[in-house]
């Protein structure tokens, strides 16, 4: 038992990166993105794409695989969510399903839908043990990573351009009004969601093992739906709420894995503790643990 | 409010003054004949193949439909429709099967439906309380759960192997079959089509453009929304067992995340709550991948041909560009393009007789409005269709919205189907007062904002 608790520990890393990118966009446009798990899908591919194929160092397929993510990220903002800036909230929604669609597409296409493997930043062979389960490296890396940015993006709310996303998702004609260009503020948003969408994709395609086409959305990475919960959990305007709500789902997943899955044999029993997760929290806290309000 | 006003008033002026002549009548009853028989004819025509593709086209309509009824009229957002075609289609399956009853197709079928209604309902009971964004979540977590627990118990659905689901006695053909799937579209439509006329319908319509405006004419909210999805669930759980039995072999893996969020496509494309619309995007998102291959050999006179896989690894691309159209620039869909040609074979006139009356007009009517929205202009935004995509998430956020609820195009799905003009000249008059005290507040809260700041 103890060992599926520390695996859904780390996996609960995982949700906690991508839910840090949805509680950014949440907090900046008031906007669930369905996208972000395929920021993270297009990140793997194109360090798949520069490390394997186009043979440079790691470090900079990385690097230039992050820019690239962030260029469809900032590219997605001015053909999606520019027009809809003041459209109802759902048909956003289904605007970044539709987005989160043709990056799919187009991944089959250019990428077929084959899987594959990612060689992770750090050697894999040296593994530390933690109550007597096998952590990489890679794991190690992505907590310290998610830690990092847990306590960057903290900070860089307190600075005057992270206040200026805060006043542009409460008033955005007052923001007008102050002199602070609402597009502008709509691109850092989507461009850093895009980066740390990336950066999760990044990061998990080699400890999921293989990846795919909509890893990160759909099987086997499966990620979106769990950040979500995270998100959801935490509170959809607070970043802390992110880390905790992650590291609670994967602790979830863990332990209904253990309990249902293996004890019992229930198909699919982390999606099932998941949804109950999500369900409960909902219907009794709707605000989450640590959120203001209710979306 | 605009709602009430109408309801005592005459039907406006306009309709009265159409007439179409006795020949033009004529000429309507026959092309909506033409169009009948020929959708009649395609599996008398074409080989066994394209027989099998039309009962899929026919299943695509069902499921299109199931989630207009649900998006379209109730405003209630589902991206976990696999999880009700899938137990129709499972349900169905077992039934028939060795391990179940072994009843009769025409048994399992009205209750794989019954059973989708049923899952629907309980999906419903959690709308109640959840709204908006956390629904499309929950929705879609749903459907996950679905398609990974659900469709993997072995007892019920085989497991992973999936389950056996032979045709009907009857029906065995590819030819009969597609019959078979045509009269029950045929069936839907009907309902579907008696449903948005009823008192019901415009209940659904209601809740969803104002539950509290709604709830104070007397509308039983709860009730509806439930009616809502139960409806939609049955939809999608006969749909589910036509395409079971279309198949003949159902597996966990034909209900995943992909197809539903194609299903949820399709039915925006063909623009939500526009029936013709969503038959049209159904049919045509179904039949996209041999179409293409159709027309590519057309076109290049047979010198070249690309293979299945291809072009159906760019269906997917193809829906989700036209999504992000509709969604952007024409919210519509293709029911909006369709429109002329319904208003015509319901005996109105081709050109939209308000949009003409409106140019003529525009000086005086759009006066009003010019002084407080100076930016867009009035021509165009009187003549556009109704904005049912927008609507589908206005209903709790903005009352305001809720105003324009009757307008043109629309008029079937309307609160109220009579009052086609006449809620535009509500949305007239009302509009100046509620966009000053908006635009007042606004730049009230502007200028507090930024004394605080210097």
């Amino acid at each position: 038992m103890l060992k599926d608790v520390v695996y859904g520990l780390f996996a609960g890393a995982t949700y906690g990166m991508l839910a840090v990118g949805l509680v950014l966009v949440y907090k900046g446009t008031r906007v669930f993105n369905f996208a972000q798990g395929e920021f993270g899908t297009l990140g793997a591919f194109f360090v798949f794409w520069l490390f394997d194929q186009v043979h440079l160092p790691y470090g900079v397929a990385a690097i230039l695989a992050v820019a690239l993510v962030v260029v469809v990220g900032l590219v997605m903002e001015r053909i999606v969510i520019r027009p809809l800036l003041t459209a109802p909230r759902v048909t956003v929604l289904v605007a970044t399903v539709g987005a989160a669609l043709v990056m799919i597409s187009l991944e089959i296409i250019i990428g077929k839908a084959v899987p594959r493997t990612l060689a992770p930043a750090l050697v894999t062979k040296n593994l530390i043990e933690i109550f007597g389960v096998a952590i990489s490296y890679q794991q190690l890396l992505l907590v310290g990573v998610l830690l990092a940015i847990g306590v960057g993006l903290v900070v860089f709310f307190r600075t005057d351009r992270g206040l200026a996303i805060l006043a542009t998702s409460q008033d955005s004609y007052a923001t007008r009004v102050v002199g602070i260009s609402v597009p502008a503020t709509s691109r850092l948003i989507w461009g850093s969601a895009a980066f740390l969408g990336g950066l999760a994709g990044i990061l998990q395609a080699p400890v999921v093992g293989v990846f795919g086409p909509a890893f990160m959305t759909a099987l086997p990475g499966a990620a979106l739906i769990p950040a979500f919960t995270a998100a959801v959990i935490g509170g959809m305007d607070s970043l802390v709420g992110a880390f905790v709500g992650g590291e609670i789902v994967g602790l979830a997943q863990g332990l209904g894995f253990h309990f249902l899955g293996l004890n019992h044999g229930v198909p699919g029993a982390q999606d099932l503790t998941v949804f109950v997760a999500l369900l409960i929290v909902l219907l009794a806290r709707p605000q989450g643990l640590f959120g203001k309000e209710v979306a | 409010m605009a709602v009430t006003a109408s309801r005592t008033q005459e039907p406006p002026a306009v309709q009265a003054e159409f007439r179409a002549s006795p020949s033009g009548l004529v000429a309507r009853a026959v092309v909506a004949t033409l169009l009948v028989a020929i959708v009649f004819t395609i599996p008398l025509i074409t080989d066994t193949v394209w027989d099998d593709r039309v009962s899929l086209a026919a299943i695509f309509v069902i499921i299109g439909l199931s989630i207009n009824v649900l998006t379209g009229y109730a405003g209630q957002i589902s991206l976990g429709h696999q999880a009700f075609v899938g137990i129709g289609a499972f349900m169905s399956a077992y039934m028939v099967g060795t391990d179940g009853p072994g009843a009769s197709f025409f048994v399992a079928l009205p209750v794989a439906g019954l059973t989708g209604a049923a899952l629907a309902l309980c999906l419903g009971l959690v709308a109640l309380r959840i709204r908006g964004l956390y629904l499309a979540l929950i929705t879609l977590a749903f459907g996950l759960v679905a398609q990974e627990t659900i469709f993997n118990i072995r007892s019920f659905t085989g497991g992973g192997a999936g389950a056996e689901a032979p045709r009907p006695t009857g029906f065995v053909s590819n030819q009969a079959y597609a019959y078979l799937c045509l009269l029950f579209v045929g069936l839907f439509l009907l309902i579907d089509w008696r449903l948005a006329k009823s008192k019901a319908g415009r209940a659904i319509v209601a809740v969803r453009n104002n539950e509290r405006v709604a709830a104070t004419l007397g509308i039983n909210v709860m009730a509806y929304k439930l009616f809502a999805f139960a409806l939609s669930g049955f939809f999608a759980g006969v749909a589910g067992s036509l395409f079971a039995h279309q198949t003949k072999f159902v597996q966990a893996q034909n209900f995943d995340f992909t197809t539903t969020l194609l299903w949820v496509l399709m039915t925006v494309v063909g623009g939500l709550g526009s029936r013709a619309g969503v038959v049209v995007g159904s049919a045509f998102f179904a039949l996209f991948q041999y179409l293409g291959d159709l027309l590519v050999k057309i076109f290049t006179f047979g010198q070249v041909h690309i293979d299945k896989i291809t072009i159906a690894e760019y269906a997917p691309l193809v829906g989700a560009v036209l999504l992000l159209l509709t969604v952007t620039r024409y919210p519509g869909g293709i029911g909006q393009q369709l429109l002329p040609i319904r208003r015509w074979l319901s005996g109105g006139p081709f050109v939209d007789p308000k949009h003409r009356r409106k140019k003529r007009g525009a000086g005086a009517a759009g006066a009003a409005i010019a002084q407080e929205a100076p930016l867009e202009p009035v021509g165009e935004r009187e003549a556009e269709p109704t904005e049912v995509l927008e609507r589908v998430g206005a209903s709790s956020e903005e009352p305001a919205a809720a105003v324009d609820a009757a307008n043109d195009g629309q008029a079937d799905t309307a609160v109220d189907a009579a009052n086609d003009g006449q809620a535009e000249t509500a949305v007239t008059t009302q509009m100046p007062a509620v966009t000053v005290a908006a635009e007042e507040k606004t730049v009230r809260r502007g200028l507090r904002a930024f004394r605080r700041k210097g």
